[in-house]
């Protein structure tokens, strides 16, 4: 419950309006900041969801790839720099992002990673870490200004927030398969 | 005759991976010929041969070179089978679609890729073509990385981490040297890192080529895009070695009868490998003079040291293992210990290439061919052959013959003439990646045709012993089921 409340909460928070306006005046709080934000509010409300309708997400999310496959979709979507345009012009595009992270890719996350195999997981994230790398060097190295709503100088910045996503990552990984497992 | 799990597989992507290694030896051929003035294709289709080559040979070494190390890691692991079945479909679907880009799309910019070159084709192909063979391509890598993940799982759950895996605890001395990893587990966990990080830099790349393809306004770095290409392709070909091997270890320890020891001495030696595959490919790039002086020194000075440490350890493992062993040479073992031969004699090119002042004058001469040629065609092919006579020696009546013993004589000599010719070209400063060459630079490129030709009569031969094997196990199952 105590999840459930946080992030409701949280999503609450995130809908005030002069949160909306500070969150979406750069680039990089757009994209790293309030993406990843509304996500995990769906990530929290999702513990209450999957217990409470523990045999839809047996039925339809069994093995966790149809979930993980949603979150793809979704994810990759809003990784385009045209999607970031549209969501500051067009209401409808704005309103899915709002309901995208949070139920689309948080609450399917939630229910998927614990069902995924090591190795599908593995697969998840060595698929994450060159997709970030890819908008690093987009956003860092593109000669072009990629949003009409935001300057070519802010684009950079939120290449490098990519390219320090990317090496946390990294990191993460080379940590975890140097450190030793054998008491697990 | 119940065949061990995952064998069947093997099988399947042993025999792809010959036939796809034959074909590329067609286009070789071909290529050489049209160098040699005997034949004339024109330059466009040269290109495309050169691509498909390139690719090719890299992609089917690849494949026999995992189905080795999938194979023994498995004695000593839980590998999936699915995951290798997967990377099949992947790898055929992959290879479709480069085939598809290069003669249905005419796709001629080399299995380099070099950015920009797929968007700037000067209208000698177009996007439907390049993308096609990016993607291809792509989809060939995203089935390593699945076995490769799961290489690496088997092994972290097993010895409890990759460090583990490479003895790293032998090494410390906090483990006896008798309780080190075996010499196949070590080998493997060498290659999931190597091939992992080339992996992450290929995909970078090839999806950055992607959108500079569809959107050619996109602009991004080439110096960068030429280190990920090289980081990419140099550690991925340069590993089909450090997976073959494994059949070295395997096989010479089988039929000596003697273990193949993972000594302190050799554990150090992968672990020197695993660093320095991944940082040597700058020796790519000495002629690119925007390149950072020191990465071009680290570049030269580690692709001394990068050779040697396991090439050492292996080789004279190899002669220690074998001496006054008695061992019975059969067709497998000749050809691992062939490959030995190959291994070490390629190398010496490849290091003399790698000294700034030899690269100035030779690296874009078909010495650089010529390195390679020895180094795969007499090392990594000559294990994967090796390999498949060892895997099909204990299971039936079948029995290598005359045919196959003179194939053997005959794929050794044929390599080195064709390895030979390129390095003789090299020295007579034949440009390489010429469609067409002076009358004075013909006589070795057609050498070199004709050796190919034997060369593909001699690989011919290996593979129609596999299928003759394959057709009695058929044989044998269908009187079983009848039996049953």
């Amino acid at each position: 419950m105590k999840g459930l409340m946080y992030g409701i909460i949280l999503y609450i928070v995130l809908l005030l309006p002069s949160v909306i306006s500070l969150m979406e005046k750069f680039i990089v709080t757009h994209m790293l900041l309030q993406m990843p934000l509304l996500l995990i509010s769906g990530v929290l409300i999702g513990d209450f969801v999957t217990k409470k309708c523990p045999s839809f997400f047996e039925k339809w999310n069994g093995s966790g790839i149809p979930g993980m496959t949603l979150v793809y979709i979704v994810t990759m979507y809003w990784m385009l720099p045209r999607a970031m345009d549209e969501a500051l012009l067009i209401h409808f595009v704005n309103v899915f992002k709002y309901v995208s992270f949070p139920f689309l890719v948080g609450i399917p996350l939630r229910d998927s990673w614990p069902r995924l195999s090591g190795l599908a997981k593995g697969f998840v994230i060595f698929n994450y870490i060159p997709m970030f790398g890819v908008m690093a060097w987009l956003y860092i190295d593109a000669p072009i200004q990629l949003c009409n709503n935001y300057l070519e100088s802010e684009q950079k910045i939120l290449g490098w927030g990519f390219f320090t996503l990317m090496f946390c990552m990294l990191f993460y990984i080379l940590q975890n398969v140097f450190i030793d497992h054998s008491a697990e | 005759m119940r065949m061990e799990k995952g064998k069947s597989t093997i099988i399947q992507q042993l025999i792809i991976a010959a036939m796809m290694i034959i074909l590329m030896m067609g286009f070789g051929v071909l290529m050489l010929l049209q160098q040699g003035g005997v034949v004339d294709f024109g330059p466009a289709a040269f290109y495309q041969f050169l691509t498909i080559h390139g690719t090719g040979m890299i992609g089917g070494a690849v494949l026999a070179a995992t189905a080795i190390m999938w194979y023994f890691l498995n004695k000593y692991v839980k590998l999936s089978l699915s995951v290798l079945k997967l990377n099949i479909v992947l790898f055929v679907l992959g290879v479709v679609m480069i085939i598809v880009g290069v003669f249905a799309f005419e796709f001629s910019g080399s299995w380099t890729f070099l950015y920009p070159l797929p968007a700037i084709s000067s209208g000698a192909w177009g996007t439907a073509g390049a993308l096609t063979y990016l993607i291809g391509l792509q989809l060939v890598g995203l089935g390593l990385l699945i076995v490769l993940l799961d290489a690496g799982r088997a092994i972290i759950q097993k010895y409890g981490s990759l460090g583990k895996g490479l003895g790293w605890d032998v090494i410390t001395g906090k483990k006896r040297e008798q309780d080190a990893p075996p010499a196949a587990v070590v080998a493997s966990t060498m290659v999931v890192i190597v091939d992992t990080a080339a992996l992450l830099s290929g995909t970078i790349v090839i999806f950055m080529n992607i959108i500079h393809v569809i959107n050619p306004a996109f602009t991004f770095d080439p110096l960068l895009a030429k280190n990920l290409t090289f980081a990419f392709g140099h550690i991925l070909a340069n590993s089909t070695i450090y997976m073959a091997v494994i059949a070295v270890y395997e096989i010479l320890s089988r039929s000596t009868g003697r273990p193949w020891k993972s000594n302190k001495a050799f554990l150090i030696a992968w672990t020197m490998s695993t660093l320095f595959t991944m940082i040597v490919y700058p020796h790519h790039l000495l002629q690119d003079t925007v390149m950072p002086t020191w990465a071009l020194i680290v570049g030269q000075v580690l692709s001394f040291a990068n050779g040697l440490p396991v090439l050492v350890i292996t080789a004279y493992g190899a002669l220690m293992i074998v001496y006054k062993s008695g061992i019975k040479w059969r067709m497998g073992s000749s050809l691992i210990f062939l490959s030995m031969f190959g291994w070490t004699a390629g190398v010496i090119p490849a290091i003399l290439d790698s000294a700034i002042m030899v690269n100035h004058v030779m690296h874009n001469t078909k010495w650089v061919p010529g390195h390679f040629h020895m180094y795969m065609g007499l090392g990594v092919i000559a294990m994967l052959f090796g390999f498949m006579y060892y895997l099909v020696q204990n299971d039936q009546s079948i029995r290598p013959n005359q045919l196959d013993r003179f194939a053997f004589c005959l794929y050794t000599l044929s390599i080195l003439g064709v390895s030979f010719s390129f390095l003789t070209s090299g020295a007579i400063s034949t440009p390489r990646k010429f469609a067409t060459h002076f009358e004075q630079w013909q006589a070795p490129a057609i050498f070199g045709g004709v050796s190919g030709i034997f060369l593909m009569i001699a690989i011919g031969i290996f593979i129609i012993y596999f299928i003759r094997y394959m057709v009695n196990r058929n044989k044998d199952f269908s009187v079983e089921k009848e039996i049953a």
